[in-house]
Formats: C-alpha cells, sequence, structure tokens
C-alpha cells in the first residue's frame, strides 16, 4: 500500500478536490475548517443559538464543516490504523525536542495556547489555511491574499523566535 | 433549559439534518470530501508538526510548495469552472483589522502548535496527545470567541467589500486568472524543497 505521496502529487489532487467542492456537482462552496470549532463549541458548552448571535450566523456553516471535519477524522483514523501504520500515542514531537526542549510540560502548554489562539485568529479573521489560503485564493479574493502575508510572515518571525536556531543535540 | 444529553445529541442530529437541507452536497458526500481531504494531506504529511513548525523555522518547504501549486492550479481550473457555468465564486470581504490582527495572531500560533484548524484533527487521530491539548485549547477559543463576538466584532472592522483580482481587471479577467496562476505555480516550484523528518516514523530512513 502507498503511504506516502509527493507535494507536487498533493498539490495536484488537492487543486481537482478544490474544484470538485466548488463545483454544482459538489459542494458548490468552499472548503473551509475553523468555522467548526465554535459551533461545537456550542454544542459542548450548550450555549443556546437563540442568545448568541455568532452561533446564528455560523449555523449552517458549521455544520458542513462539522460533517466535513468528522470525515476527516474517521478516514485519517482508518488510515493511521491500517495504512500509513502512523497511529502512535506520543506527546512531544520529534522536531519540539531538537529545537526545543524535551518537556512534556512545557510542550502541553504551548499546545494549549497555541490551540486557543489559532481558533480567535482565524475567527477574527474569517478564514483559516482551508478557507483562507486555499479556497481564498483560488478565487483570487484580495482579502485572502492580505490574510496569507500575514500569516507568512507571523509564522517566520514566531518560528524564528520561539525556537533555538540550532539542532541542540549537535 | 433543556435536559443537558438529549440536547446534545439532538444538536448533532440538527448538524446532518442542516447539511442533507441545505443543499452543498449530501451528508455521505460531504463526508467522503472529508475523508479525501484529510487523506490528501495525510499521505503528503502536511498535518505533522515536522512539516508547519518547521516550515515556520524554514527548514521544510513542503507546506508552502504544495499549497501555492494546488492554489495556482485550482485558480485557473476554477476561473473555466465559472466560465461554463459550473461554479461560482463565494468572496469573504475585506475587513482589515481582522485579517491583519487574526492573521499575526493565527500564524503566531499555528508557528508555536504546528498545527492549524484543519490539518489538528488527522493528529489527533494519530494518538497525537499535544494535538488532543491543543484542540481543547482551540474548544476554549471557540467558546470565548463566541460569548464575547460583540467585543471582537469590534477588532474586526467594517467590511471594504468582497473584491477580486478578477474584478479588478475586469476586461482581462482571464488573462490575469492566467498570470496569477502561473506565478503561484511558479513560486512553487522555484522554493527550494528542504525537509525535516519526525525521527519517530517507522522505517523513516527508506
Amino acid at each position: 500500500m502507498i503511504k506516502k505521496i509527493p507535494w507536487w502529487l498533493g498539490g495536484v489532487l488537492m487543486a481537482l478536490l478544490l474544484m470538485f467542492v466548488f463545483s454544482v456537482i459538489g459542494a458548490d462552496r468552499p472548503i473551509g475548517a475553523s468555522t467548526y470549532v465554535p459551533y461545537f463549541a456550542g454544542i459542548i458548552f450548550d450555549l443556546d443559538p437563540e442568545k448568541y448571535t455568532y452561533l446564528k450566523e455560523i449555523h449552517n456553516a458549521g455544520s458542513w464543516e462539522g460533517v466535513m471535519l468528522l470525515g476527516v477524522f474517521f478516514g485519517a483514523f482508518i488510515n493511521a490504523i491500517f495504512v500509513t501504520k502512523t497511529f502512535r500515542f506520543t506527546i512531544v514531537p520529534s522536531l519540539w525536542k531538537k529545537y526545543k526542549n524535551d518537556s512534556v510540560k512545557s510542550r502541553l502548554f504551548w499546545s494549549f495556547v497555541g490551540g486557543f489562539f489559532l481558533i480567535i485568529g482565524a475567527r477574527l479573521a474569517g478564514g483559516c489555511t482551508s478557507g483562507h489560503f486555499l479556497s481564498g485564493m483560488t478565487q483570487t479574493a484580495f482579502s485572502s491574499m492580505i490574510f496569507g502575508g500575514v500569516v507568512m510572515i507571523s509564522l517566520v518571525v514566531t518560528g524564528k523566535l520561539f525556537y533555538n536556531k540550532d539542532n541542540k543535540d549537535v | 433549559m433543556y435536559d443537558k444529553d438529549t440536547g446534545m445529541l439532538d444538536r448533532l442530529l440538527s448538524m446532518f439534518q442542516t447539511v442533507q437541507d441545505e443543499g452543498h452536497g449530501s451528508v455521505v458526500l460531504v463526508f467522503i470530501i472529508g475523508m479525501v481531504f484529510g487523506s490528501i494531506i495525510q499521505y503528503t504529511k502536511v498535518h505533522k508538526f515536522e512539516k508547519i513548525a518547521g516550515f515556520s523555522m524554514l527548514k521544510d518547504t513542503v507546506v508552502p510548495k504544495m499549497l501555492f501549486l494546488a492554489i495556482g492550479l485550482a485558480s485557473i481550473g476554477l476561473f473555466v469552472l465559472i466560465h461554463f457555468g459550473w461554479a461560482s465564486y463565494h468572496i469573504k470581504p475585506i475587513m482589515l483589522g481582522g485579517l491583519i490582527i487574526g492573521g499575526a495572531i493565527f500564524g503566531a500560533s499555528m508557528a508555536i502548535f504546528g498545527k492549524c484548524p484543519g490539518t489538528g484533527p488527522i493528529s489527533v487521530a494519530e494518538g497525537r496527545i499535544d494535538v488532543m491539548v491543543g484542540a481543547i485549547g482551540g474548544i476554549f477559543g471557540g467558546l470565548v470567541f463566541t460569548v464575547f463576538y460583540d467585543q471582537f466584532k469590534m477588532i474586526m472592522g467594517t467590511s471594504l467589500g468582497k473584491l477580486t483580482l478578477t474584478g479588478y481587471f475586469e476586461d482581462s479577467q482571464g488573462i490575469s486568472v492566467l498570470i496569477f496562476g502561473l506565478v503561484l505555480i511558479a513560486i512553487s516550484i522555484a522554493i527550494p524543497l528542504v525537509e525535516e523528518i519526525d525521527t519517530d516514523d517507522i522505517g523513516y530512513k527508506e
């Protein structure tokens, strides 16, 4: 079984999937993958959609993405067990050990903080890597180009400041 | 207040009903779209910490290479689909405050967490406990955003319109999309390929 495909094949397949999802025989909408998070938060914390305007606004998009992400999760689990054999419980990624530290506490703290602000940032901007980058720039939207530019700069600047420059094992 | 357990179940069922009624593909189709989307990401490994955080350190370039290639190809393809009436644009508005402040927060979080909202679930499904903790953080982020939406709206600012490159070059839409797409494809090819490999992966040497 194929366990890995090269980046260019991934790019071609992703372009075909985007076109299918946009088309009328597909879903006639863009791919998005961050609205589902506040949508699920609303369900988990039992927030009344009548009381919170945001939940009302994202009802349809949140539902669509919710179902899509269940597909992502289910497919990834099946793949990880039977195909890529990448399922295993780990806490600290190998690259974090290489350029940051070996601390479980540090990794979990930063994961929580990172996850929290990832969603705040995505919802402020109205999209994420999928909604803005992939789907938005495919439509040549200026909003997505602004988002894409800011994200690239912030990502690289943070990477430079946050991680150690040299492999500490060497 | 309704009973909490049945409330949650009812709302999950209503999620499927909403998708079925909305007309953006059946529940089964949307689920399959998710499986294909996730598989492309999983097989190229661009969901991994090594790829996303590695890109932030400029030590791995698979993410930007794949991203720019996909956008370049799809922008040209989508334009053709729209030309034949088989698809349409769904543009997000320009809200400078939200895009710039949100984008800066998003980029910094992506560098530290090493995930984005679409790739996180794949890593959780592979048993990454740190990503599970990050996902819980994300749920709290979604909660805070929902509860303080009125305050966040003030940061986002007002919409300057849903502008696009094709709208800007109205008389030469086809050419402008073609150039846009080809430039992105060229950038994707021009970025030198460097990779960081997760040394925990079985048989990573291959």
